[in-house]
């Protein structure tokens, strides 16, 4: 595996546009050898083009895109040497699994009996020694993937791209495969960049995350990072779930706090966010950074913020329960780890209470 | 219940109009061949009271048929083969290009021919002489391209545009050129469309005689023109025969094509309309 710090890709102010349509606007970022990183976005958002162009079907309009060292502008895609995991597989329907496979080898002029072996370690990889003689349209969906992996890793490329490599198989699968290409892409030890919409696709598969919105980039950060420190309203929006309460920002200059003073009166205290005091903010606070509990149970809360709230829908998921509770601070959704039962129903009167901590304030203006 | 009944009536009366439009269709056919195998050298009244294959045998030794139909064969090989390549040649130019008024152009491809036959003919006759091509054959090779183009550019834009761009692109990001990747995957992937495309090409050259009647002349003509005017000369019955011929080599074809396509597929696609 390498493990060196050398960058791998990198993009320098990239822009591409289709007749007035911004796809990609000023995108720089670079990725190291070896780090799987993920391009994470909502539709439209430019995650494709973003590949197309790594991989030589669009040219940039301006901006520089690097491999290694060298630059890539005007290189064909069959002078780049970077394997691409369509989202559909593109898998030639024309030819066996092993075909597919040695497809790329033959372009490289390896010697034939090298070919051969290496399409059997290959195969042997994704754990479809059996398949070879196969036709493409004789696999299941995953079966699919996996032969696609294998076509694409085997001329052993220094960039691996993969186009929502989850997104075309159902759930159960998902989960399966998904670990199976995160042990497939370590063993390896490829550079790898993920593009995709699904937080979780990105969150299983990438050591970093680079969330793009509009043609650009919001935050780039380890996964944990960005679920945990949103650096936009996006960010915050667009990655898992949040409770939004409005109010107005007061700034007070003792240790790190702040408060945020909502129209019903109500006073929430948050971490400060480095804005202007009197600002009009939202804050935001995670579904599962909520603590709820029995109104008697009062010594075991902890927290800045404490409010008296009542249930009025609570929902079983099977891994975890959800409630919607009405307090000063308006209606929170609240979830807690299930498995045992649910704590509390329809009605109940509790108490729940969050640290400052955990709650992210962004200007109102800001789009979400 | 007169509800029902009506339908049942309406389903016979569709029935009945099937059968008579078969017969009406299969008549003229079924007559045709079964003179074609009348032993007399008269036309007598039918059925004929034996069966031979002397017309066909005075078909064959008929040196005047025999040249047609060879003029008709290489006619139809080298048209056919022609255009195959420049049906080819277009339709992936034309898959590939970005530009203003493709949408059109591919439509224009595609649509039904709407230059009627005679007039090809006619329009061509007069420009070839104009610059001064004279031999029979080049003018019906000329003729014969200009009538099957349409048939291999439509059969092959329709299968080449329907191939997903992303077998392509796999093949490039590989390592393989666009040459490669023409030969590898564009080529494989249209081939039952481009073959179907030549078939219904040949069968039209074959077939001709409104093009071809125009641009022959007296020592190169095809078969149907052959056909036509031994019919008006002296009429007998290797020209039945000759019919026979010609509807078995269509059977032939429609045959084959069903094995390569599917024949409700070929027509089905608008291909051939
Ligand atoms: N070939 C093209 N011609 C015109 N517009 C294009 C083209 N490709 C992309 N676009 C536009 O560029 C923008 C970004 O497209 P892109 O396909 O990169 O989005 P994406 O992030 O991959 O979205 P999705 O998740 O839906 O696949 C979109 O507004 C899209 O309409
Ligand atoms: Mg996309």
């Amino acid at each position: 595996m390498q493990t060196s710090n050398e960058a791998v890709l990198t993009f320098d102010n990239v822009a591409k546009s289709f007749g007035g349509v911004h796809a990609v606007a000023g995108l720089s970022f670079s990725a190291v050898a070896g780090e799987t990183l993920a391009i994470l976005g909502p539709s439209g958002c430019g995650k494709t083009t973003t590949l197309r162009l790594i991989a030589g079907f669009e040219e940039p309009d301006i901006g520089t895109i690097a491999i290694g060292r060298e630059s890539m502008i005007g290189k064909r895609p069959y002078e780049r040497n970077v394997g691409l995991l369509f989202q559909h597989y593109a898998l030639f329907p024309h030819m066996s699994v092993r075909e597919n496979v040695a497809y790329g080898l033959k372009y490289r002029k390896w010697p034939k009996a090298e070919i051969s072996s290496r399409v059997d370690e290959m195969l042997r990889l994704v754990q479809l020694e059996d398949f070879g003689g196969r036709r493409p349209q004789q696999l299941s969906g995953g079966q699919q993937q996996r032969v696609a992996l294998a076509r694409v890793l085997a001329t052993k490329p220094k960039l691996v791209l993969l186009d929502e490599p989850l997104s075309a198989l159902d759930a159960k699968l998902r989960e399966e495969l998904g670990a199976e290409l995160k042990r497939i892409l370590t063993e390896v030890g490829s550079t790898t960049i993920v593009v995709t919409h699904d937080q979780d696709e990105a969150m299983s598969l990438a050591d970093r995350i680079i969330v793009m919105n509009r043609g650009g980039i919001d935050q780039q950060g380890s996964p944990s990072e960005i679920y945990s420190r949103p650096a936009t309203r996006f960010v915050a929006t667009f990655i898992g779930r949040s409770n939004w309460i409005g109010g107005t920002l007061k700034l007070n200059h003792s240790g790190g706090f702040a408060n945020v003073v909502m129209e019903s009166g109500t006073v929430l205290t948050t971490g400060n966010p480095g804005l202007g005091d009197e600002v009009a903010v939202k804050v935001g606070i995670r579904p599962e950074r909520i603590a709820i509990v029995g109104t008697q149970e009062d010594d075991r809360m902890s927290g800045a913020n404490q409010f008296p709230a009542m249930v009025v829908n609570a929902i079983s998921m099977g891994a975890e329960n959800h409630y919607h509770v009405i307090c000063s601070a308006g209606t929170l959704m609240v979830v807690e780890p299930g498995g045992r039962g649910m704590s509390f129903s329809r009605g109940d009167r509790v108490k729940i209470g969050f640290r400052a901590e955990d709650c992210v304030l962004f200007p109102s203006r800001d789009a979400a | 219940m007169t509800g029902r009944r009506a339908d049942d009536l309406i389903r016979f009366t569709c029935k009945a109009m099937n059968c008579l439009i078969i017969l009406f269709l299969l008549t003229p056919i079924a007559v045709t061949t079964l003179m074609a195998f009348d032993a007399r050298d008269y036309l007598g009244p039918l059925p004929p009271p034996a069966l031979s294959l002397r017309w066909f045998s005075a078909f064959f030794s008929d040196s005047y048929f025999l040249n047609g139909l060879i003029t008709s064969v290489k006619l139809a090989c080298l048209s056919v083969t022609i255009s195959l390549f420049a049906g080819v040649a277009t339709a992936y130019a034309v898959d590939r290009a970005r530009f203003r008024g493709k949408e059109a152009l591919v439509s224009f491809f595609l649509s039904p021919l709407v230059v009627p036959p005679v007039v090809t003919g006619f329009a061509l006759l007069l420009f070839l002489s104009k610059i001064g091509v004279i031999d029979g054959f080049a003018r019906l090779l000329c003729g014969h391209i200009i009538i099957t183009v349409p048939y291999t550019i439509r059969a092959t834009l329709a299968s080449i545009s329907g191939i997903d761009k992303s077998y392509t692109e796999a093949a490039l990001i590989l390592g393989a050129n666009e040459r490669h990747a023409f030969w590898d995957i564009t080529l494989p992937l249209a081939r039952t469309g481009i073959v179907s495309g030549a078939i219904f090409a040949f069968a039209v050259s074959m077939d001709d005689v409104a093009v071809s009647i125009m641009l022959t002349d007296a020592k190169t003509y095809t078969l149907p023109i052959a056909l036509i005017s031994s019919m008006r000369a002296n009429f007998n019955l290797s020209i039945a025969a000759a019919s026979v011929m010609l509807m078995a080599m269509t059977i032939l074809l429609i045959v084959l094509l069903e094995k390569l396509v599917g024949l409700n597929r070929a027509i089905g696609q608008g291909t051939f309309r």
